[in-house]
């Protein structure tokens, strides 16, 4: 299943620059997986050492954010449109951090 | 290299727009992101989603929306393919700090940062500081990458129309 994937700017460096990334996979974790050997480097900084995808990374599915899919499981099919996106976040200096 | 914000230069209107928000969202923190073509900018707010996931895991999220904020995912992605299809690169992001000064506080510099970088290397952060419904402060930050770090950035009020 060959697919697009959106690289965000901070990883392009692993990408040789390239904003759009052809990539294969029947899921979202087989797909991470191929990345990973066209990309090295790039699994480990979506993914945590359990191999989750962390919590400040967004990837979508069509423009479906997988949490709300089957997460890493989420099928993936023939012209698919992957993005990856570093969530947005932060809060001032009160309550605990996290 | 993505070339250093020395100054950030925004519109009236768009500073209208972020601080009517903020006023909307206290005593909650607002976020959103500030699109621009160069000539023209536009303020996506956005759904800050943190109140939600605090409830569902204040164990991963100990704080609720009046400290934290998180961008609603299905915002985000609308927002950058409009940045992306109608050439509207990112310029800035923006969050109110209620009750709380304009600083870019360590949790803003942390979930700024990933992989030992910013991971929105191009856009300034622009905090507002609300106390009780007035806008007290803003301030603007951005990374530097000669001191590998984010620094206040002045703003610049382009009053043009």
């Amino acid at each position: 299943m060959a697919v697009t994937v959106r690289i965000p700017t901070p990883l392009r460096r692993l990408t040789q620059n390239q904003a759009e990334v052809e990539a294969e996979g029947d899921t979202i974790e087989s797909l991470i997986e191929n990345l990973e050997a066209s990309y090295p480097g790039l699994k480990e900084r979506i993914c945590d050492e359990s191999g989750n995808v962390r919590r400040f990374v967004n990837i979508y599915l069509n423009d479906e954010d997988i949490r709300f899919l089957d997460g890493s499981a989420t099928a993936v099919n023939d012209g698919d449109d992957i993005s990856i996106i570093p969530a947005i976040a932060g809060g001032s200096s009160d309550g605990e951090r996290d | 290299m993505v070339k250093e914000t020395e100054v950030l230069e925004l519109r009236t209107e768009t500073l209208n727009q972020i601080y009517a928000h903020a006023k909307v969202e206290f005593p909650d923190e607002c976020c959103g992101i500030i699109l621009s073509d160069g000539t023209r900018e536009f303020v996506r707010e956005c759904r800050n989603i943190q109140n939600e996931r605090h409830a569902e895991d204040p164990d991963t999220y100990p704080r609720d929306a009046r400290t934290a904020y998180l961008i609603d995912p299905n915002d985000l992605i609308r927002v950058h393919k409009e940045a992306e299809t109608q050439n509207r690169p990112i310029k800035a992001l923006y969050h109110s700090h209620p009750n709380h000064d304009a600083y870019f506080s360590d949790k803003d510099k942390a979930d700024a940062t990933a992989w030992d970088e910013p991971v929105y290397p191009g856009a300034a952060y622009i905090v507002i500081s609300i106390y009780d419904r007035e806008v007290k402060a803003t301030k603007a930050f951005a990374w530097n990458e000669t001191d590998m770090d984010f620094e206040e950035v002045p703003i610049e009020v382009n009053h043009e129309t």
